[in-house]
């Protein structure tokens, strides 16, 4: 190739000197790989768009017996999120803005479809009591749908008497002379009641929504004030200078940070806590890989432990909360800790086994001072507090999301947090997580939910099968996606089991939420499986194919152990909902 | 995506070689332009500006026949499409006043004198092309694991460059 381009440049520039060749070749060279690049990526972006089109329209045109056309909409408009998300030819926070956007449009009573009043007729009395007259048109299939306000009120079943030419005679319940019927009873807009549009905006100010909102200035603000890395000296000083000892109190002060701060902020930290250990080790000694791996391995198990430890806990607990469930902050905690802290063990042993320390000795250098400026002790105070609370919600009884209000504002009137700190959120993973909520409460409330369950049988396999088989579809999807996508692609579908006939009961639908949001944490394996990871491998310590067998290994481990638990202790501690 | 480039400009073809051999493992993420005297370095920034590419790190020898060095860097730091390009003097003879001049007017990041070690320079580009990066873009993650990553990480826990997703 090389020398095609130079023969080339040779024909074109005859009068050039050499090396002007050279440079000319070398032009020519970076330009054709540029243009392979860029025309990569802009293939991977058009596929991902149009399929992501082509995927709506299946459910339009493909005859889904039972499945009226709102929810054929809803199906629509998940299966190209779902895509969107999956190839990301835009940002997956934008798809959950489009998917907000699109619900309003499409099954919401004010956007372009349901916005138009049906045309309705009076219900005309019979010569019998309790029989009615109407137009033929406005039955179909035994059934009449009441409107308000030119939308479906309910839909009634009736016995039909009579089949006239064109009129029919019925009898039914609970019709009066100033029911307004459909005069259409096949009109597509007849069998759904469009939710207000409001319903969708409000998923950005959906109590979880506000809990992570603390959750980000709180952590913004620790960040400011050097806290995570005060408390990670505090932490990690016990652990000695042993390699083994140093290992477990990595993975120790990561899990316990990244439990209330983003796993992301928290490997970025850590990333500058090791750099010190790791250049100090000889270039093949294998502590080097262990140090580098239990950051990421840390970050991602205790982002499990608090439900504001990572965005797919918020995801789950939404949905949850959609149904009328609501696990306290300190009863998550109650399921999710054992669990964390069981797998940190099991995460130490692993990499103490696989990649052993040669030195005996390692010097840990944990400089720094602790910040004693006013406002930083004001937010030592504070964390403290509202840890605290978030805690012992069971105790005084305000709800998680509400002490999140209270740590907003307590946060920005002491000034510990300022206008920059508010622009600084995260909003993007708000509106993530907001885009899913959104979806959730589409699925759920245009009967696609019940089409789902109704349409597979899962008698065949049992609770403890659909909590099995949930936790390991999620755990697949999380290696390769975000772990909000697969949260939320999964907390839809996960939810609407709780008619099923197999989940019964509000704890058994928690514990099989708990499963979800732990499948969708779990996902490790792959540089791309989470910025943790990315931000680990950057650090170019360790290679892909040591992450993986990482990876995979505690992914695995944690789904058998997060079934043990969904089969013992989680329903005891859900007993109460 | 537009591609940010790494120029090299030297008089000497050994030389000019030899540095971007040096800098060969930046090749996959930063391609890497090596020009012969000023003229052809100004050609290629105004080709890449035209593409809409970028020039992220210049590498410039000072004394070379025609213009020099310094004057080209001034020239670039006062124009719009390469102001933020870090720029490295790398020579081993600019007098006092034009190693002044490259400080006061063309805003120079970096001098390394000649001969260098290859490991030095290797640092010496990351380093300018890590501040390059989290100067100019929005998305950090196709350049972890070739740039600084201890700058890198301490830059994203500082700004929140990357978040949970």
């Amino acid at each position: 190739m090389i020398w095609f381009i130079c023969c080339w440049s040779d024909a074109v520039h005859e009068q050039c000197s050499i090396d002007e060749r050279m440079v000319a070749a070398m032009q020519a060279l970076a330009k054709r790989r540029y243009f392979c690049r860029r025309g990569k990526v802009n293939l991977k972006k058009t596929v991902g768009l149009v399929l992501a089109v082509l995927v709506f329209f299946i459910p339009l045109v493909v005859p889904i017996p039972g499945l009226q056309f709102a929810a054929r909409l809803t199906m629509g408009i998940f299966m190209s999120a779902a895509v969107l998300w999956m190839l990301e030819p835009i940002p997956i926070y934008s798809t959950s803005m489009l998917v907000i956007f699109l619900e309003i449009m499409l099954i919401s009573g004010q956007g372009l479809l349901f916005n138009r009043p049906m045309a309705g007729v009076s219900a005309v009395p019979g010569t019998v009591e309790g029989t009615w007259v109407v137009d033929a048109a406005s039955i179909s299939d035994g059934t009449v749908y009441t409107l308000e306000e030119g939308r479906l009120g309910k839909a009634v079943p009736v016995e039909v008497l009579e089949i006239g030419t064109e009129r029919v005679t019925f009898k039914a319940e609970g019709l009066s002379e100033a029911t307004l019927l459909a005069s259409d009873a096949t009109d597509w807009r007849v069998q759904y009641k469009p939710l207000p549009y409001k319903n969708f905006f409000n998923a950005l100010s959906n109590p979880v929504v506000i809990l992570f909102l603390a959750g980000f200035l709180l952590a913004g603000a620790s960040v400011k004030f050097d806290l995570d890395k005060t408390l990670t000296r505090f932490f990690l000083r016990p652990f000695g200078t042993r390699p083994a000892m140093i290992v477990l109190g990595l993975l120790l002060a990561t899990a316990t940070l990244s439990a209330f701060m983003s796993n992301t902020a928290t490997t970025a930290m850590m990333v500058t806590v090791i750099m010190p250990i790791i250049s100090q080790l000889k270039g093949d000694d294998p502590l080097r890989k262990a140090v580098a791996l239990a950051i990421p391995v840390g970050a991602n198990i205790g982002g499990i432990a608090t439900p504001i430890g990572t965005p797919p806990n918020a995801v789950v607990l939404a949905a949850l909360q959609g149904s009328g469930i609501s696990i306290p902050f300190g009863t998550w905690m109650v399921l999710a800790l054992p669990f964390a802290l069981f797998l940190l063990f099991a995460a130490w042993l692993l990499l103490i086994k696989l990649f052993p320390a040669q030195e005996a000795n390692v010097t840990l250098v944990l400089k720094g001072k602790v910040n004693k400026s006013g406002k930083a002790v004001m937010l030592y105070v504070l964390f403290g507090v509202v840890a605290v609370l978030w805690m012992t919600e069971q105790q005084h009884g305000l709800s998680s999301n509400i002490v999140a209000m209270l740590a907003i504002v307590a946060l920005t009137v002491t000034g510990v947090v300022n206008k920059e700190d508010i622009r600084a959120v995260p909003w993007d993973v708000l509106w993530l997580f907001s885009g899913g909520i959104a979806l959730g409460e589409a699925v759920s409330q245009t009967g696609l939910a019940a089409w789902f369950v109704n349409s597979i049988n899962f008698e065949t396999v049992g609770y403890m099968g659909v909590v099995i088989l949930i936790g390991l579809v999620g755990l697949a999807m999380a290696n390769f996606l975000s772990h909000t996508v697969t949260a939320t692609l999964l907390a839809p579908l996960a939810i609407s089991l709780q008619y099923s006939g197999v989940v019964n009961g509000a704890s058994a639908i928690a514990v099989l939420m708990v499963m979800v949001a732990i499948g969708s944490n779990m996902g490790m394996s792959l540089p791309i499986s989470t910025p943790p990871n990315a931000i680990a491998m950057g650090t170019g310590t360790f290679e892909t194919k040591d992450l993986a067998k990482v990876g995979v290994t505690i992914g695995l481990l944690g789904f058998v152990i997060a079934v043990v638990l969904a089969k013992t202790m989680w329903p005891m501690v859900l007993q109460s909902l | 995506m537009s591609a940010i480039y790494i120029l090299c400009l030297e008089d000497e073809p050994e030389v000019l070689d030899n540095v971007v051999r040096d800098l060969g493992e930046f090749e996959d993420t930063f391609p890497i332009e090596a020009a012969g005297s000023v003229q052809e370095a100004r050609k290629i920034v105004a080709d890449l500006t035209v593409r809409g590419d970028r020039v992220g790190v210049i590498l410039c020898d000072h004394i070379m026949p025609g213009e020099d060095g310094v004057s080209f860097l001034v020239e670039l730091a006062d124009r719009e499409e390469t102001v933020a390009t870090r720029k490295i003097l790398l020579t081993a003879q600019a007098g006092l006043e034009s190693t002044i001049e490259a400080i006061n007017k063309a805003h120079l990041h970096y001098y390394v004198a000649k001969p260098w070690k290859k490991a030095e320079l290797v640092q010496i580009v990351k380093a300018q092309m890590t501040e390059y990066v989290l100067g100019q873009e929005s998305d950090i993650r196709p350049f972890l694991g070739v740039l600084d990553s201890e700058r890198l990480a301490s830059a994203i826990r500082q700004k929140g460059l990357l978040t949970d997703e």
